[in-house]
């Protein structure tokens, strides 16, 4: 008899909103961080410590906040609004202003990526005005490098992810569109490399897993499906998994690759074996509404690396799992 | 006479001068041993005698067959009559076998057995009578009882003898343990015990069949009748078991190859005489496995003799009903395997198909008896071929639809589920596969079984020992030769296990083991309702399925916790819930209804119940609707009946008095579940439970432990649960005629009422319901159906357990009589199981009830 799955370690509480988006910072700089953007345009700076909010920064003008992370240090905070806006922070020494801001003109739900090409360079791929555009800009300078569009009638873009191959190279972006295709660009030479028609449905997420060269997606459907890039660039569908209810907002592989974590409309997050085959592992029940965002915490400690989910019900809940070696 | 006979017989004219010579040394020495008390004269005079009893020492056979014949009883009386004698203690152990026992252990074996026997009977415990059994003992182990039956098959002489004589050695041999039983009790040396005497008799049989054999074979004539005679003796006194056990494998075997044995056994059993044949016949059935062997034992007897025909088409099958499904396919295959015998086949068919599809013999027969005959006539069905089907066939389709209809017609679930699996199987033979009958019902053991006899029985047969035997070698080559396979799959596994090993090795990363996910359920799309009224109007008007399904779940909690608002309208909710019908195969919907029933019966009792008892008589409600609200009616009187502290806390209350408790949750059952709702069993099953209780505890005077009191919540209500049921009862109405066709119902009726009335034990208004009741129960004794009497069984049964026992007599005073002569019948007679020892508990019931009674009124007298 299989054990029964785990219960969350702890809840937070409080951010008054939808969670739409999650990011850990857990350098040796200070307490674990973690921050959550919610549906009333608040960020929450929470101190997993003391397991209370120290900071709520707003600036998006109550819109949702849709994507949140951190660029060199915990003190430089990044922020995409549903204001279609792009903000950088400076949390550093208590101070909680908006130091830079740009307007991406997109109105769809689309996150940004951000990728950390060399030390204090990072280039950032976010939704550009037109629907199916990808632009992608050189940070901090916000220089644009290039904008990619599809040429086929993909439709909106749903959900990006810039990558660069662990070995150094060139940075390639995983792009999932409205038609339910997953579409590989390269971005020095600006075009399409592959492109997998994954679902019928839009495809509502996915993640990339740079060391395998591979990459999961979700959408409305009952299905996760993985796909790896092959020799010749190209985009191959590699293993799916049926799900008990359909729908999926967010997917995540933790950073070691080897579980990967799903925020399910039916209030579930579920955890697979990522390494080979997509192998259903677990299912944490605790939220009573959607979960819509997961996230895996970087601690450089691999036993308090946490998991933690953001949900519809206005909690986050952190869950301790497959971290014990 | 004896001697004149003999003297006669005597060839030779020497003879009259040994005969005078032989009378004298005879009567010599027997006055001696009578008389004499030197020891050595004694010996002396035995061992004289003792050369007369042996050929070779005389030398002259006619002597000895003389000396056999007139004297040999006379000796042995005399020497039985000595063994008190001085001169036998005087003898040494050895030289008493050499000189009393040789006597008996020599000599012609009936004389010597009849002898024994008798003096065994006639003689008190003593130092002769163990001398007397040791000697029997001997005689029964050294196989002289396969001597007397060989004498009886080859020698002429004794052929001629006395009918008197047979039947004399024929009962002392066949009751044999019983006589000496009857004089040693417990001390019965073991050989003589009927556990070791029969098999040995079987064995002894058997030996004696072998001479005959080899007889037959010498070209000299034998004859079976003693021995025959024996055997049907022995079967009728009911030790063909025990007989059989050893005889019938030992035939099959024997008959296997050897067409004299075949001759012999069968001429054997043809000598059998008739008043004997069935038992012989049954217990050779009941030891043989399979109809081969039957086939080869007993030939064709039943077409030579009149008797076992009838016995094997007629008695076994359809009066009586004791044969396992072995037997039974052993006899009817046994009327297949000849084609002489096919024809009896068809007639048996014909009589079963008959008997099948009577419909008094349905209602009037045991259902084991049913069932006897359904697997009778699947059987056969199974061995005909499909000629004789095709010459069948109307009758056996006048048979199938008439026996299915009386069968589904019936109210007991096992006769029709009978009727059901015989009809599918004789449609499946007669019919073309399009135009099959068909039924839904839940295959249980039985119809499994029926089902099974329909399959072409296989072909294997038990192979005989000695063919077995032979075979061994065979299958020891086949092993070896299949030594090297087996040697080799190891080797071939080990070639597949690296590769087994690489991929675990691929698989190592995966060493997360999962979670248990059985929780991972469908998300329901509805939220289930959190007000009565909304419940109502999802059950009223919804088309959603799921939405349905939802509010069926939360009905019953939602009655139960808002007690005002349920109140507000009960009534209108039992009325959609009575027509509440289960359009979208919602799971467990039967149940949830029910229960969601008793949830507003109990919150809200006489509104809700005073709608049921009227809507029970109202019109144009099918059945299942009246069952249902009997049932709710039932579970609702049983809830209220419970104390309320025990009903949500009853499951987490630690049982600490057994008796009490026991009681406690037999008559407070909790709600049933689906599962448990087959209504009437439940219930009886508690009342019996409590009347076996009861009854124990009176009849040994043991004080009951006092019971939690509690109020009952019932008791002030009973009679709205019970009157208005008995209103209306005899009106019929289009679509309802309780008296008439709709028996079911009526049965549930008289349950439910007799349930109601156990529960209102103590109620001030029990008399006047035990009065209804009885009213109402007493025209419906004789009613045809079974499950009416037994409604009615139950109540009378819950109406001498619930009323006050003056009260009762006072009730049953001008019909106590008759009552008891009912009783008494129903008890002895009555086809049903269940009927019977409801009768005989309500016997016992009046018996106590009459018993207090008197017991009370007397001291009032004197």
């Amino acid at each position: 008899m299989s054990l029964p799955p785990p219960d969350p370690q702890y809840i937070l509480r409080g951010s008054g909103a939808q969670i739409n988006t999650l990011h850990f910072r857990c350098d040796n700089e200070g307490p674990p961080l973690l921050f959550s953007g919610s549906g009333n345009g608040a960020v929450h700076v929470w101190n997993l410590n003391t397991r209370r909010p120290e900071k709520v920064l707003e600036g998006h003008s109550s819109s949702s906040i849709i994507w949140v992370s951190t660029l060199n240090s915990r003190e430089t905070l990044i922020s995409q609004g549903r204001d279609m806006r792009v903000c950088v922070w400076d949390l550093g020494e208590g101070r909680g202003d908006v130091t830079e801001a740009f307007v991406t003109g997109s109105v769809g739900f689309c996150q940004c990526s951000l990728l950390e090409t060399s030390p204090g360079r990072w280039l950032l791929a976010y939704p550009g005005e037109q629907m199916e555009e990808v632009r992608v800009a050189e940070f901090p300078s916000l220089i644009p490098v290039c904008s990619l569009k599809p040429d086929s009638k993909a439709g909106m873009l749903m959900s990006v992810k810039i990558w660069q191959k662990d070995s150094g190279g060139c940075p390639e972006i995983v792009a999932g569109y409205e038609d339910g295709s997953v579409v590989l660009w390269d971005v020095t030479q600006r075009r399409p490399v592959s492109c997998l028609k994954v679902y019928s449905e839009p495809v509502m997420c996915l993640d990339f897993d740079s060391g395998r060269l591979k990459g999961a997606s979700g959408s409305s459907e009952k299905v996760i499906s993985s796909w790896t890039i092959d020799e010749k660039q190209n985009l191959q569908m590699h293993d799916s998994v049926e799900l008990v209810n359909p729908g999926i907002s967010q997917l995540r592989v933790r950073d070691d690759g080897k579980i990967l974590a799903s925020a399910g409309w039916d209030n579930n997050l579920r955890v697979f074996a990522w390494k080979k085959k997509l192998r259903p592992l677990a299912v944490l029940k605790h939220h009573t509404d959607m979960v819509l965002s997961v996230g895996f915490s970087d601690h450089h400690d691999p036993r308090q690396r946490l998991l933690a989910a953001g949900s519809k019900d206005q909690r986050i809940s952190l869950w301790s799992i497959y971290n014990q070696s | 006479m004896n001697g004149r006979t003999g003297f006669m017989d005597c060839p030779g004219n020497d003879c009259p001068g040994n005969g005078t010579e032989l009378r004298l040394t005879v009567s010599r020495c027997l006055r001696t041993v009578s008389s004499s008390r030197d020891v050595g004269e004694v010996s002396d005079a035995l061992r004289t005698l003792l050369r007369y009893l042996d050929d070779d020492c005389h030398g002259e056979a006619a002597v000895t067959g003389e000396f056999h014949r007139v004297y040999y009883t006379r000796v042995l009386q005399v020497l039985i009559g000595a063994l008190s004698a001085d001169w036998m203690s005087g003898l040494s152990d050895g030289q008493r076998k050499e000189l009393w026992d040789k006597f008996f252990l020599l000599g012609p074996p009936d004389q010597a057995v009849l002898a024994l026997v008798d003096a065994i009977r006639s003689s008190s415990p003593s130092a002769g009578l163990e001398r007397m059994v040791y000697v029997l003992e001997q005689f029964v182990n050294k196989g002289r009882i396969a001597d007397l039956l060989w004498t009886r098959c080859v020698d002429v002489g004794v052929r001629s003898e006395s009918a008197h004589l047979r039947e004399l050695v024929l009962a002392r041999l066949v009751s044999l343990p019983d006589l000496v039983c009857n004089r040693l009790h417990t001390n019965t040396p073991a050989p003589l015990l009927p556990q070791q005497y029969y098999p040995l008799l079987a064995t002894q049989i058997l030996h004696t069949l072998q001479r005959t054999c080899q007889a037959l074979r010498a070209g000299q004539d034998c004859c079976l009748g003693f021995v025959a005679q024996l055997l049907g003796k022995t079967c009728v006194q009911s030790h063909s078991e025990l007989l059989f056990g050893v005889l019938a494998p030992q035939l099959s075997s024997l008959t296997h190859h050897d067409v004299l044995w075949q001759r012999v056994s069968s001429t054997l059993l043809e000598n059998v005489p008739e008043r004997w044949t069935e038992a012989v016949v049954r217990g050779l059935i009941q030891a043989l496995d399979g109809a081969e062997a039957l086939s080869r034992v007993m030939g064709n007897l039943v077409m030579k003799n009149k008797r076992a025909q009838f016995v094997v088409t007629h008695k076994l099958l359809l009066l009586q009903y004791s044969l396992q499904v072995q037997g039974l396919k052993t006899v009817l295959g046994y009327l297949a395997l000849d084609p002489e015998r096919r024809s009896l086949l068809k007639q048996v068919l014909r009589s079963v198909c008959k008997v099948w599809c009577n419909s008094s013999a349905v209602r009037h027969t045991p259902v084991e008896q049913q069932l006897y005959v359904s697997r009778s006539l699947l059987l056969c069905v199974s061995l005909l071929s499909q000629d004789d089907i095709q010459e069948l066939r109307t009758e056996l389709l006048q048979c199938m639809l008439g026996g299915v209809q009386c069968r589904l017609d019936s109210s007991t679930e096992r006769v029709r589920k009978i009727g059901m699996v015989v009809g599918e199987c004789l449609s499946q033979k007669l019919d073309t596969p399009t135009s099959q009958l068909k039924f839904q019902f839940e295959p249980d053991d039985d119809t499994l079984e029926l089902r099974s006899l329909m399959e072409p029985p296989s072909a294997q047969h038990v192979p005989d020992p000695q063919h077995s035997q032979r075979t061994e070698p065979d299958s020891e080559g086949q092993r070896s030769a299949g030594q090297p396979v087996t040697s080799q799959s190891p080797s071939a596994n080990q070639s597949s296990a690296p590769k087994g090993d690489s991929d675990s090795e691929l698989d190592s990363d995966d060493e997360l083991t999962p979670y248990d996910m059985s929780c991972d359920q469908e998300k329901p799309r509805v939220t289930p309702p959190r007000y009565v009224r909304d419940c109502l109007d999802v059950l009223l008007s919804s088309d959603d399925a799921e939405r349905v399904r939802m509010s069926l779940q939360v009905a019953e909690e939602l009655l139960r916790k808002n007690i005002s608002a349920t109140q507000e309208v009960s009534v209108q909710f039992s009325k959609v819930l009575l027509h509440l019908e289960d359009r979208y195969s919602t799971p467990a919907f039967h149940s949830l209804r029910q229960n969601t029933m008793v949830a507003l019966t109990v919150t809200h009792t006489e509104p809700v119940v005073k709608y049921w008892t009227t809507e029970f008589y109202g019109l144009n409600y099918s059945l299942r609707q009246r069952m249902d609200i009997l049932e709710v009616l039932a579970l609702s009187a049983q809830e209220l009946c419970e104390p309320i502290a025990d009903k949500h806390s009853s499951f987490v209350e630690p049982i600490t008095d057994k008796h009490s408790s026991s009681i406690q949750t037999l008559s407070m059952e909790p709600v049933t579940t689906p599962e448990q709702c087959s209504g009437p069993v439940h219930w009886r099953h508690v009342v019996e439970e409590r009347i076996q209780s009861k009854t124990k505890r009176l009849s040994r005077g043991v004080s009951r432990a006092p019971p939690k009191t509690a109020p009952n919540r019932f008791a002030p209500v009973a009679g709205h649960f019970f009157f208005p049921l008995l209103r209306n009862y005899d009106r019929p109405q289009v679509t309802f005629d309780l008296l008439g066709s709709d028996h079911l119902v009526l049965g549930r009726l008289i349950h439910t009422l007799g349930l109601l009335m156990h529960l209102a034990t103590n109620a001030p208004v029990a008399a006047q319901m035990g009065r209804a009741l009885l009213d109402f129960v007493w025209v419906l004794r004789f009613h045809a159906d079974q499950m009416v009497r037994r409604g009615v069984l139950f109540a009378v049964c819950a109406v001498f357990l619930s009323m006050p026992s003056n009260c009762l007599l006072l009730e049953l005073s001008e019909d106590l009589t008759e009552t008891r002569v009912w009783l008494a019948e129903v008890a002895e007679s009555d086809p049903d199981a269940d009927c019977r020892s409801l009768a005989v508990q309500s016997l016992r019931l009046l018996d106590q009830a009459l018993k207090t009674e008197l017991q009370l009124n007397t001291p009032e007298h004197t």
